[in-house]
């Protein structure tokens, strides 16, 4: 039985690996020998498709976390089961559902290459770099911390100029640190469900693994930071603590919690960690909410919490919102994948299928936890 | 009345002639703060700094040019307030930077950088900065005798330091 899932689960592995190749950009010169055009002459069939991978994806999380419930998988599994997600996700094309990996690498080239400040100088004023043929969001100056776009030298400078060993070295960096921080989800809480639920949650796995998100490189310098301040290694705590700031400022809504723990930590007192984890899923959910004052909620933006979320999977009502909203923002592609426009109706329907699920969880902790009766009995 | 026809055309001639100096679309930065004030020793620190951030030949082709257009607007301020000595060097200041602006992008295009966009955002600075010395060399006296406490005296050429400003953009064009 467990063979059969586990077997299974590769089966969609490759699958997804395969139908991401039919989101090639006609202008993704690189890959134009096999550039199809399938995913936006066919929009029915591919959103069929990809609801199907993400109905599947959510099918095997909730099955694997039941097996781990019943003891009927153990941590060997689970380490198997993360090594080949990431394994055979390394492989899929990372623009399948956002263009993120290409910012990266252009910003990384204006550094690298031609030796500018990117928070200075935009691609875009590179005229005819063939990267601007596919990269979005090339009229912009450099998003992302100082430290990252340290970090992005490293697999840009190792691609050696060849485009396609650069975004897949990029890929390589993404999936180190997503072993990175399931290791150490790992090694806090010596649980394999925290691991699961982190790990093979099917936005973790399509936004870190298949689009190569930075935010799982940020989540890895804070949640490591953690780690260290657990084993009392402060200065190292306080060093990747800092570098997840810097990796995409986020994490600085942390600080809070971060100097809480420290402090308790150098005062050699005993610090609570599950309420620490506990508030800092929600400091990184105020985060989330906080984003579309920048743009817009994008679903990669989970990322920040769900790590926390793994941490302090006993408190049920935040575990259900954050499952709802891994499914409702995994859906968030779907108006523009059918419709093909980001604009018209596609806005109020990605707002509407990222809140629904959120919604109905909270009914139904509303009447499972009879919060009705403890509000009126107030009133 | 067919005698008349040429009148709109001379008018048009006339005003044209003599209302426009050069003109550009190019946006000059509000007035920096300006010396004497605190936040200008800051100015010339953060100034330093800034060399530094604007690192490679477009920063520093950006840096240069966004210097030059402060210094000169610190100069055109300062000249309507008869402050002629210290706009004297203020428009110094922004002569030197606008002159350093074209080697930066003469080496970016021996990077194989394309520098075509920058050099077109030079012509319209340099038209800008011309428009804006032509009204100036208007208001300013030719010469000013600059004379200090405890020193002696001074001329300074006004008119012929706005021509040499001038002369220096007009390269660029």
């Amino acid at each position: 039985m467990k063979k059969i899932l586990i077997g299974s689960y590769i089966c969609l592995l490759l699958f997804v690996a395969f139908i991401s190749y039919l989101f090639v950009d006609p202008n993704f010169f690189y890959l134009k020998n096999i550039y199809s055009g399938i995913a936006f002459k066919n929009r029915q069939i591919i959103t069929f498709l990809y609801l199907l991978i993400i109905l599947s994806f959510f099918i095997f999380y909730f099955l694997f976390l039941l097996l781990i419930h019943r003891k009927l998988i153990n941590a060997k599994d689970i380490k198997l089961l993360v090594v080949l997600t990431a394994g055979v996700l390394f492989f899929a094309y990372p623009a399948m559902l956002s263009y993120d990996i290409f910012n990266y690498i252009t910003t990384a080239k204006v550094l690298f290459h031609y030796h500018e400040n990117p928070y200075i100088v935009m691609p875009i004023e590179f005229a005819n770099d063939p990267y601007l043929l596919f990269t979005h969001a090339a009229n912009k100056i450099a998003l992302y911390g100082p430290f990252w776009i340290l970090l992005s030298g490293i697999p840009f400078l190792l691609g050696f100029g060849n485009f396609l060993l650069i975004l897949f070295n990029f890929k390589l960096v993404i999936v180190l640190f997503y072993y990175g921080v399931s290791y150490f989800i790992w090694k806090i809480s010596k649980n394999i469900f925290s691991v699961v639920l982190f790990s093979l949650n099917p936005l973790v796995v399509v936004e870190a693994l298949v689009a190569s998100h930075n935010d799982i490189a940020m989540m890895f310098f804070t949640i490591s930071s953690f780690f260290f301040l657990i084993r009392k290694k402060v200065g190292l705590a306080v060093i990747f603590f800092i570098l997840s700031i810097f990796i995409k400022y986020v994490t600085i809504i942390l600080i809070p919690v971060f100097i809480y723990t420290f402090w308790q930590t150098i005062r050699k007192k005993t610090v609570d960690w599950e309420k620490a984890f506990y508030y800092s899923s929600l400091l990184m959910l105020i985060a989330f909410f906080l984003s579309p004052i920048r743009e817009e909620i994008y679903p990669w933006y989970a990322i920040w919490f769900l790590p926390f979320v793994g941490l302090v999977h006993q408190s049920k009502t935040l575990l259900y919102i954050a499952l709802a909203f891994s499914f409702g923002l995994l859906l968030r592609y779907v108006p523009f994948m059918l419709l093909g426009t980001h604009f018209g109706v596609t806005p109020f329907f990605k707002t509407a299928l990222t809140f629904i699920p959120v919604f109905f969880v909270l009914i139904y902790v509303f009447f499972k936890d009879k919060l009705w009766l403890k509000i009126f009995s107030r009133s | 009345m067919k005698h008349y026809l040429w009148l709109p055309f001379l008018i048009i001639f006339f005003f044209k002639t003599t209302t426009s100096f050069a003109e550009s679309s190019y946006v000059l930065p509000y007035p920096p703060p300006m010396p004497g004030s605190f936040l200008y020793k800051i100015r010339l620190v953060s100034e330093k700094i800034q060399k530094y951030w604007y690192f490679g030949n477009f920063g520093q082709f950006s840096y240069s040019l966004k210097q030059s257009d402060k210094y000169l607007v610190e100069a055109k301020t300062l000249f309507e307030y008869r402050q002629y000595l210290l706009g004297t060097q203020a428009l110094k200041k922004s002569d030197v930077y606008f002159s350093e602006t074209k080697p930066y992008l003469i080496r970016a295009r021996k990077e194989g950088k394309n520098i075509s966009k920058n050099m077109s955002f030079i012509k319209d600075a340099g038209l800008k900065h011309i428009e804006v010395l032509d009204k100036l060399e208007l208001q300013v006296p030719k010469t000013f005798v600059w004379k200090p406490e405890k020193s002696f005296p001074s001329t300074l050429d006004l008119k012929e330091s706005i021509r040499r400003s001038i002369l220096i953009r007009s390269k660029s064009l």
